[in-house]
C-alpha cells in the first residue's frame, strides 16, 4: 500500500467529495486507474471534477491538453499536475 | 422525389468539418466516403464507433454508399456491443483510434492527412433506404430496435434548420458536446449541418475551455449542440465566446433560471429540442417563451384513446411518446415527466427495468433494485441499487455489471441489502424503494 502524499490526500479529499464516491479518501491507491477499472469513473465525473478543481485550485482544465490522459491517469498525476498549474 | 444529395449546398473547395487548425472541403469529404466505401468488407449491418465525428460521418456516409445499416447502440459496455453484434449476425466495427472490441471484427477508418479532393457528382440516396438502427431499452432487458431511413434523418433535419432560421450556404460553425451516436447528437450534430451546408466541428469538447475555445476557433456565427449539463458547467466557468451564436439543447429539460443565465452569458438565444430515439427529434421552443413545444413542420401528435402518438410522413406507424404530455388545439404541448419506468441521467435515458433485469443476471444476485434519488445538489444525480447477494462484496457485483451497463448508470452507490421490501405479491412498491433509500441516506447522514 502506497501511502499519499498531503497534496494527494487533500484531492483524494476533493474527489470523494464532489462526486459523492462511498469510498475512504484514504484508501485511493496513488498510482490506481481513476477512470474505466479502480474508481470506475467517467467522463461526466471528469467535467464534474474539473469544476471542482478550477474553483478550488484555479486551475482550467482542457481535454486539448496533450498531456490530459496522463493527467487524469491516477491520483498521483492528478496531483501533481494541480501542483504545478494551481493559481489559488 | 425518391433520392436525395448525400450532402447538401457545399462547393467542392467548401470547408465541411475541422478540428485544431485542420479542415476537410467537400470534395475531400467525397474522397474520404469513396476511399473508404471500397474497402468495407461485404457486411448487412456495422456498429459505427468511432469517436471523431468527422470520422463517424464519413463512416456512416461510406456505409450508407455500400447499403448497409449502421447499429447505433445505447451503451459502450463490452458486453452489449457483443450481444448487439450478435442479434445482427454479420455485424463488423468500424472504429477511428485502433481499438478493438473483443469478439466483433474491427475496420480502422484511417483518413489521409493530405486527402485529394475528389470532383465527382455528389451521390444521391434513396428516401426509403433504411440507413441505422438507435436501440433503446426495453423493459425486458433486450435492446429495442428502431430504424431510420434516410428520409426521415434528412426531414428531421430540415424541419429542424428551418424552425431555426438556418439559411441554405450560411456557414455556420456547429460545435457539439453530445454523442454523435446518439439519435440527438445524430440529427443535430451530422445530420443538421450536413442536410444545410454548415461546417462540422470533428471533436466532442468535454471541459467548458474546450468548448469555449472551440466556438472560437472560426469566424462567423456558431452553433452549439448540447444538454443543460454542459451549460451549466459552462456558465460556472465563465466560458467566454464570441458573439454571434446560437445554443440548441436537449436530452434533458432546460431549467428557465439556467436558459436565462445561459443567453445572457453566451449573448445567444437558447432553443431546445424534444424528442426521442423511436421518433426523432418532434418539437422546438425557445426556453424563455414558455412551456409549450412547438411541432416541427411535418410532425402531428394524435391521440389514440389515452396514448399520444407522433406521426409524420417518415414514419412507417405512429410512434408512442414516452412522456406525460397534455395538446392544445394547435397542436402545441406541455410536458409533465417521464412515464414511470424511465428516468433521465445526465441526459440519457433508460428504463429501470431493463437494468434491473441486467442486475439481476449477475452471477450471484438474488434479488436487485434501481433507484434514482432526487436529490439536488451537484452537476448530476446518479442512481443507486440495493442488492440482494449473499457472500458477495458490492465492488465485486459492481466489477461484473460495468461490462454490461453504461458507466452513466452504473449505481452509486451500490448497497448490498439482506431484503428488498417486496410486498405479498412479490412486488416492489416504488415507495417502499424510497423509504429504503431514505432509511440508508439517514444512516449515511446525507439527506435524500
Amino acid at each position: 500500500m502506497m501511502v499519499q502524499s498531503s497534496s494527494e490526500q487533500e484531492v483524494a479529499q476533493l474527489i470523494v467529495q464532489t462526486l459523492k464516491l462511498k469510498v475512504d479518501p484514504a484508501s485511493i491507491q496513488p498510482d490506481a486507474p481513476l477512470f474505466g477499472e479502480g474508481l470506475g469513473l467517467d467522463s461526466i465525473d471528469a467535467l464534474e471534477l474539473s469544476l471542482a478543481i478550477s474553483q478550488t485550485y484555479g486551475y482550467q482544465l482542457k481535454s486539448s491538453d496533450p498531456e490530459i490522459k496522463a493527467i487524469f491517469s491516477s491520483l498521483w498525476a492528478l496531483a501533481k499536475a494541480i501542483e504545478k498549474n494551481r493559481t489559488k | 422525389m425518391h433520392e436525395t444529395c448525400l450532402i447538401g449546398p457545399y462547393n467542392p473547395d467548401d470547408v465541411l468539418a475541422w478540428e485544431q487548425g485542420t479542415s476537410r472541403t467537400a470534395g475531400q469529404f467525397l474522397a474520404d466516403v469513396f476511399s473508404l466505401a471500397e474497402s468495407l468488407p461485404d457486411r448487412p449491418t456495422v456498429l459505427n464507433l468511432a469517436t471523431n465525428r468527422y470520422a463517424f460521418w464519413v463512416g456512416f456516409a461510406a456505409a450508407i454508399m455500400r447499403r448497409q445499416v449502421t447499429l447505433l447502440p445505447q451503451s459502450r459496455a463490452p458486453q452489449a456491443l457483443v450481444r448487439i453484434a450478435g442479434d445482427f449476425n454479420g455485424s463488423y466495427a468500424l472504429t477511428d483510434r485502433g481499438e478493438a472490441v473483443k469478439g466483433i471484427d474491427s475496420v480502422s477508418i484511417r483518413l489521409q492527412p493530405d486527402q485529394t479532393p475528389l470532383t465527382a457528382d455528389i451521390p444521391r440516396v434513396p428516401l426509403d433506404q433504411v440507413v441505422a438502427i438507435a436501440f433503446t431499452s426495453g423493459s425486458t432487458g433486450r435492446p429495442m430496435p428502431n430504424k431510420k431511413t434516410w428520409g426521415a434523418l434528412t426531414a428531421v433535419a430540415q424541419a429542424t434548420g428551418a424552425r431555426l432560421g438556418i439559411k441554405g450556404g450560411e456557414r455556420i460553425s456547429v460545435v457539439a458536446t453530445v454523442p454523435h451516436q446518439h439519435m440527438f447528437g445524430l440529427e443535430a450534430s451530422v445530420m443538421l449541418p450536413i442536410v444545410h451546408g454548415l461546417v462540422m466541428h470533428g471533436g466532442r469538447p468535454l471541459f467548458p475551455a474546450d468548448i469555449g475555445s472551440a466556438l472560437a476557433e472560426r469566424d462567423g456565427r456558431w452553433m452549439l449542440v448540447t444538454t443543460p449539463l454542459h451549460l451549466r458547467a459552462c456558465i460556472a466557468e465563465g466560458v467566454t465566446v464570441p458573439a454571434g451564436g446560437l445554443v440548441l439543447s436537449a436530452t434533458a429539460p432546460l431549467a428557465r433560471e439556467l436558459a436565462q443565465a445561459a443567453e445572457q452569458h453566451f449573448q445567444a438565444e437558447v432553443h431546445e429540442i424534444f424528442g426521442f430515439a423511436e421518433a426523432g427529434s418532434v418539437a422546438e421552443r425557445r426556453t424563455l417563451d414558455g412551456d409549450h413545444w412547438r411541432l416541427l413542420e411535418g410532425v402531428r401528435i394524435v391521440q389514440d384513446r389515452s396514448a399520444y402518438r407522433v406521426r409524420a410522413w417518415y414514419l412507417p406507424d405512429p410512434v408512442p411518446v414516452p412522456d406525460r404530455i397534455s395538446v392544445d388545439g394547435d397542436g402545441a404541448f406541455v410536458v409533465h415527466g417521464r412515464e414511470a419506468d424511465h428516468v433521465n441521467v445526465a441526459g440519457y435515458r433508460v428504463s429501470l427495468g431493463d437494468l434491473n433485469h441486467k442486475l439481476l443476471q449477475i452471477d450471484g444476485v438474488q434479488d436487485g433494485v434501481f433507484f434514482l434519488p432526487e436529490e439536488r445538489d451537484g452537476l448530476v444525480t446518479r442512481l443507486m441499487a440495493f442488492v440482494v447477494a449473499p457472500g458477495k462484496r458490492s465492488e465485486e457485483i459492481q466489477c461484473l455489471l460495468r461490462a454490461h451497463i453504461d458507466p452513466v448508470f452504473m449505481p452509486r452507490p451500490l448497497v448490498c441489502v439482506p431484503s428488498l421490501p417486496r410486498n405479498a405479491t412479490g412486488k416492489l412498491p416504488r415507495e417502499s424503494v424510497k423509504e429504503l433509500a431514505r432509511q440508508w441516506m439517514e444512516g449515511e447522514g446525507r439527506e435524500i
